[in-house]
């Protein structure tokens, strides 16, 4: 795992070759490892389903002083303007749009006009923006479009040799448990290598949280492959964080879904 | 070219350059189609080591078990207009009310190029962000008078900022509040700043970007300082500062462009390095 500053480096950084694991170690890592995350859910203090996000992981890291709660989720302009601006990347590496305004403009008014037209099954959040006064839409548009913009200038797109799944969030249902279901979040997946964007401070738990979105990938996997390697990337900053997937990474995104669970704050499913 | 005079400021003698509506403004930042400024590869890691050192020695004093400390322009070069104005005793003076309206106002011209009704339009642009909740309410809560005063002090503003601000083309790349964080000491001290309007695509190796600042009152000195200071929090991020800055003068309707150069950044450093061996001062 390293870390560096190099903003100009995030391209190369998705496509550096991955190192090779040796494949009994993975074996032997991940034996195990489902039958587990089953065993502590069932033991959770809430009971329950559980759905864990990236929001409970870096929760359960970093708890609030004095044992704050968890606000209520609520959509704003800062919830949405990942999934926003992931739609306007995704437009923009399609050759759909010529700009992240436009992408966001494109985004807002597919959502908004399903609201109109009641044309299929609505979205929450396209619910919220619809029902928005013009102003407050166009300040969720800038907010997404900031955004978008950010991710479309860090990245090479046309660097890549198959295009990279923009904005694809993965999740892991246990089948040894109904009670457990976990979400690794990453805004841009190209083959092996996972490209998650960072907010907040720098902390010294992103490389464990960064980990579970390893472990997922390595549960869902049906076929063996390895996730390679897990890039975090604050735009605030434009600091990089490597994760290099190895066994003890599965280990410690394993101690972190225990600690989320542990943290007994999970939702549950809807 | 722009039709604006040209004027010489500061005591580094570089070109400010005053412009006159939104067309100057945009031939000031586009300066020509040609290559743009390079700058000393090694400037950005010079400048850092400069504040690391500074920021090592506020850590030495307060501990190494102290929280992170978050600076931002306001700890470098005080309080805006509303500098006098006792917090505890009033929590949304009245400068800052409208700089917040002013600069929501200020996102929504640049995204849809028009403004309804300022008042509603600013409140409407607040109300999506939860932190600006109690804002949100006190305007609210304002009486007939002093919502019809912020009111028609928020039209002029508006008007002004329509006037100046360009219709940028989508391959500007125009976005606006980026927000900058540039953690120093092992992140223990953090440099924290927002560009109002950035616009350029980023181009490995060049200063490709121009950043436009707004400020709704207070010394332009001041809001001039600020916008060299996020200047160099992006030089810190990308290893380049913008190329070309320009301020607009909400209140007053004025503009002016200028260049960034290396005597900027190093001036806000010594400055921050200055500020930084106070606070440490302090804790000894």
């Amino acid at each position: 795992m390293s870390e560096d500053v190099a903003p100009g480096g995030l391209t190369d950084t998705l496509l550096a070759p991955v190192a090779v694991v040796d494949a009994a170690a993975w074996h032997d890592a991940m034996a195990g490892i489902p039958e587990a995350l089953a065993g502590v859910a069932g033991r959770h203090p809430g009971g329950g389903p559980c759905r864990l996000t990236d929001f409970h992981i870096r929760r359960a890291l970093n708890p609030p002083d004095g044992g704050a709660g968890v606000a209520p989720f609520a959509w704003s302009a800062r919830t949405s303007r990942r999934a926003l601006g992931l739609a306007a990347v995704r437009l923009l590496v399609a050759g759909q749009v010529r700009s992240p305004a436009q992408g966001v403009r494109a985004a807002v008014a597919q959502g908004t006009s399903w609201v109109r037209h009641q044309g299929r099954p609505l979205s929450g959040m396209d619910r919220w923006l619809g029902e928005l006064p013009p102003a407050a839409r166009a300040a969720v548009g800038a907010d997404a479009v900031t955004w978008a913009t950010r991710l479309w200038g860090a990245v090479d797109w046309t660097s890549f040799e198959r295009a990279p799944l923009i904005g694809r969030d993965h999740w892991w249902d246990s089948p040894h448990s109904s009670l457990l279901a976990l979400r690794g979040r990453a805004d841009v997946r190209a083959g092996a290598v996972h490209l998650v964007t960072l907010s907040g401070s720098r902390r010294a738990s992103v490389r464990t949280e960064l980990s579970v979105v390893a472990l997922v990938e390595a549960l869902r996997s049906r076929d063996g492959i390895m996730p390679g390697r897990v890039v975090g990337w604050w735009p605030d900053s434009g600091h990089l964080v490597r994760v290099e997937v190895e066994p003890a990474v599965l280990k410690k995104g394993v101690e972190a879904v225990e600690a989320a669970l542990r943290w007994g704050h999970v939702r549950a499913a809807a | 070219m722009p039709r604006g005079d040209v004027t010489a400021l500061g005591h580094t003698a570089r070109m400010v350059l005053v412009a006159n509506g939104r067309d100057d403004v945009l031939a000031l930042l586009r300066h020509g189609s040609g290559p743009r400024p390079r700058f000393d590869p090694g400037l950005a890691g010079g400048l850092r080591a400069w504040l690391e050192d500074a920021a090592c020695a506020v850590v030495t004093a307060r501990g190494e078990d102290a929280p992170a400390l978050f600076l931002g322009p306001r700890r470098f070069f005080g309080a805006p207009a509303s500098a006098d104005v006792d917090a505890d005793a009033e929590p949304f003076p009245p400068p800052l009310v409208t700089a917040c309206l002013v600069h929501a106002l200020f996102r929504q011209i640049v995204t849809t190029g028009a403004v309804g009704d300022p008042l509603r339009d600013g409140v409407d642009a607040l109300s999506v962000e939860p932190s600006r909740a109690e804002l949100v309410r006190h305007i609210g809560s304002l009486p007939e008078a002093e919502r019809e005063a912020l009111s028609a002090s928020l039209a002029v503003q508006v008007q002004h900022l329509i006037d100046l601000t360009p219709r940028f083309a989508p391959g500007w790349l125009p976005r606006t509040h980026d927000r900058l964080a540039i953690p120093l000491a092992g992140g223990r001290v953090v440099l924290c700043g927002v560009f109002d309007l950035l616009v350029g695509a980023p181009v490995a190796g060049t200063s490709s970007l121009c950043a436009v600042g707004v400020t709704s009152g207070g010394p332009w000195a001041r809001a001039r300082r600020v916008l060299h200071y996020v200047a160099l929090l992006e030089t810190l991020r990308s290893g380049h500062p913008p190329f070309r800055l320009a301020l607009l003068h909400a209140a007053a309707g004025r503009c002016r462009v200028e260049d960034v150069w290396e005597e900027h950044l190093g001036a806000v450093v010594s400055h921050l390095v200055q500020r930084l061996s106070e606070m440490a001062g302090a804790h000894v």
